[in-house]
């Protein structure tokens, strides 16, 4: 059993090795790709992104349901800092995209159907975390954020499908009819996949333990306060 | 009749109560006070099962208020600081309202009564907005004990009243006590005839004294008493009580889901009836986003006709989120939510009622709209097929946006936050409404249009779902 007190530097480190692993495949594993050239490389981290993104929300969206059910700040403190984490890694998405889409189809925006979807869930989440700073009771705002939470994942299967039910120009990396990347090219994105996962997961508790630690400093002044 | 047991409830840093432990019997009459900030009005909520306790236990008539809400609200009466009214209704249509929601079977007899009882039947008529203090509080009065509730929890009425109003009032609590109603009632007049058989006294959420006034002249200085001392001593044994159990009559029944949505709804419209303000807000706001879009875009010909469904739905949106924000802001304004979560109404039907009122007022936006962007941007928009899509997007953007207007207008940012909070969730249904309606002009199946529409079904359905699970944590404190 791993102590607590050892954790987050183990965490940490972890972090790190899988990240400069999954830089050092991108750059010097994975194979140039032959139409898009170098530029198809920022795709490791454009898609590994989005994944941790949509991952985030929905663990803020498990958060919220819990919450609503067992009446229990953790589940909040889950939520809140996965939504923060999940917003964080949705931007980047963005940008990448954005970045990857200029030479590509020669603008850094259109209005494609994912891409938009992309741009509501990140306005959701901004909403998300503009809503938990507007609220003065902190159960009451736990509780707006937390159907806040959950109304905001259920457009994230519309994303999802929108694929599928809109034409598109986006490129469709898994498709009914097989994968369209070579071996090496799957093998770095997984390693991405896994970078981003980690790095998710040490965010993730570093900012669920910087709330806790505002929660422990509350009751400590409470405390003050009725000793006063 | 009330068994609190260790009851604790905090708001977020702050305790508002702790520890607090109480005990009263059916048919006493108990003073709660203390200074402002001392936690009164929120042990009174809690009992009014308006918030839950953070932890401790909480009981009345025997009953858990988190499982058996309804049926304590059905004998349970509050009069708040706030009427619980609503100002753009009469002081009869109120009292109907509220006579519905507790399902009432003997509603106009006992409405003529309270009515007559309390000198309300002149001016029963009479918008509450434009009637004076004393007769809101009056009526308040009224509403709080139209069900004939057996207990009764008054949180400072004595507050605003001159002497003769606070000695009918004395007069009528004395009454209602002998009938034998439990009374609670809060207050800062430590004068003799606003305090009962027994006081408690609550110093920074905790009980520092309960016992029986055994000499009411004298309890002013015994309150500065308690007050100046330190600490809370280590255990009160709660006030014994030999009064003998009250007889009432059972309470009414329950009123069922469908009336109580129709009661919400009636409600709503008879407010909007009244006052017409959220249909002419919305109207003239539509109508200047279709006016907007036209010079921003320069909408002409054949561009106006395909940017018509577009700009109609944009119009719509924007034009809902203002009514829907107001619809919300009309509940709030006297405390109207509180009243509705005070009546024994399940939270399904507060939601369904609030979001098909929404729901009419919007399809009656359209149908002013329609014509009019017909007109303006020379497109056939008043066709039967179109109704499909528009009842719909309209049905979701209602079911979303009730939801949403519940949550902002509970927050600093009230109107500013409801676009934010709302707009990005119905991205997804604004464009497959327009792309529908755009389909159907273009004169396209409905086979062709399947993807949209069939957005459309499943995001009603889902969005419903989740408001309907959700709402009864949004309204409650």
């Amino acid at each position: 059993m791993i102590s607590k007190k050892l954790t987050d530097p183990l965490l940490t480190a972890l972090s790190v090795t899988v990240f400069l692993a999954a830089l050092a495949m991108v750059f010097f594993y994975a194979p140039r790709e032959a139409v898009m050239g170098e530029v198809q490389r920022i795709f490791y981290f454009h898609v590994a992104s989005a994944w941790v993104g949509f991952f985030g929300f929905f663990i803020t969206f498990l958060g919220s349901a819990l919450y609503l059910i067992r009446n229990e700040r953790r589940w909040d403190i889950l939520a809140l800092a996965s939504a923060e984490v999940g917003l964080t890694f949705i931007t980047l998405t963005l940008l990448t995209g954005m970045l990857w889409a200029k030479p590509a189809w020669g603008v850094y925006w259109t209005w494609e159907p994912r891409l938009t979807i992309s741009a509501v869930q990140w306005l959701l989440y901004l909403a998300y975390i503009m809503l938990r700073g507007s609220v003065s009771s902190p159960e009451r705002e736990a509780r707006f954020a937390a159907v806040y939470g959950i109304a905001a994942f259920t457009t994230v299967p519309l994303s999802w499908f929108a694929i599928r039910w809109w034409r598109t120009i986006h490129p469709q990396v898994f498709s009914a009819g097989g994968m369209a990347i070579t071996p090496k090219m799957l093998t770095t994105l997984l390693v991405s996949l896994a970078a981003f996962t980690v790095l998710y997961g040490a965010l993730l508790r570093a900012r669920m333990q910087l709330e806790q630690e505002q929660d422990r400093l509350a009751a400590l002044r409470r405390e003050q306060e009725w000793e006063v | 009749m009330i068994e609190v047991h260790n009851l604790t409830k905090a708001f977020g840093p702050h305790t508002a109560l702790s520890g607090v432990t109480l005990h009263v019997a059916a048919g006493e009459w108990v003073t709660l006070a203390g200074p402002n900030g001392a936690g009164k009005t929120t042990l009174l909520r809690l009992l009014a099962t308006l918030s839950r306790p953070t932890s401790g236990d909480l009981r009345l008539f025997g009953l858990d208020p988190h499982t058996q809400g309804n049926a304590i609200r059905q004998q349970l009466g509050f009069l708040s600081h706030r009427t619980l009214l609503y100002d753009d209704l009469t002081a009869a249509q109120n009292l109907t309202f509220y006579a519905r929601a507790y399902g009432l079977p003997d509603g106009p007899a006992r409405i003529a009564e309270l009515l007559e009882q309390f000198q309300l039947t002149a001016r029963q008529h009479t918008p509450v907005a434009t009637t004076s203090r004393g007769m809101q509080q009056r009526l308040a009065l009224a509403r709080a004990l139209l069900h004939r509730p057996r207990l009764l929890l008054l949180d400072e009425p004595y507050t605003g009243l001159d002497p003769l109003a606070a000695d009918a009032l004395t007069q009528l609590l004395t009454e209602l006590h002998a009938s034998g109603c439990t009374l609670l009632l809060t207050t800062h007049t430590l004068e003799s005839h606003a305090l009962g058989q027994r006081a408690v006294i609550l110093r920074k959420g905790r009980i520092i004294h309960d016992a029986p006034l055994a000499d009411r002249t004298a309890f002013p200085a015994l309150y500065r008493q308690r007050l100046e001392q330190k600490s809370a001593p280590p255990h009160l044994p709660p006030a014994a009580c030999d009064l003998p159990p009250a007889a009432h009559d059972l309470p009414p029944a329950a009123c069922s889901l469908p009336l109580a949505i129709w009661a919400i709804v009636a409600k709503d419209l008879a407010a909007e009836w009244r006052t017409r303000e959220i249909f002419s807000a919305m109207f003239v706001f539509a109508a200047l986003a279709l006016l907007i879009f036209s010079f921003a875009l320069d909408l002409r010909g054949a561009v106006a006709r395909a940017a018509a469904p577009g700009v109609l739905w944009s119009a719509i949106a924007f034009a809902g989120t203002l009514g829907l924000s107001r619809s919300l802001a009309r509940e709030q304004k006297t405390g109207g939510i509180e009243g509705l979560l005070l009546a024994p109404l399940d939270r399904v039907a507060l939601y369904f009622g609030k979001a098909l009122g929404n729901l009419l007022l919007m399809l009656a936006l359209e149908a002013a709209l329609l014509p009019l962007t017909t007109v303006l941007f020379d497109v056939n928009l008043l066709q039967w097929t179109l109704l499909p899509i528009f009842f719909a997007g309209t049905l979701g953007y209602a079911a979303v946006g009730t939801l949403m207007a519940a949550i902002a207008v509970n927050t600093r940012a009230r109107e500013v936050l409801l676009p934010i909070l709302l707009l990005p969730l119905v991205a997804p249904l604004l464009i497959a409404a327009v792309r529908a309606t755009s389909g159907l002009l273009e004169g396209l199946a409905w086979a062709e249009i399947a993807a949209w529409w069939q957005l459309l079904v499943v995001y009603d359905l889902i969005i419903a779902a989740v408001a309907v699970l959700t709402f009864g944590f949004v309204v409650e404190e």
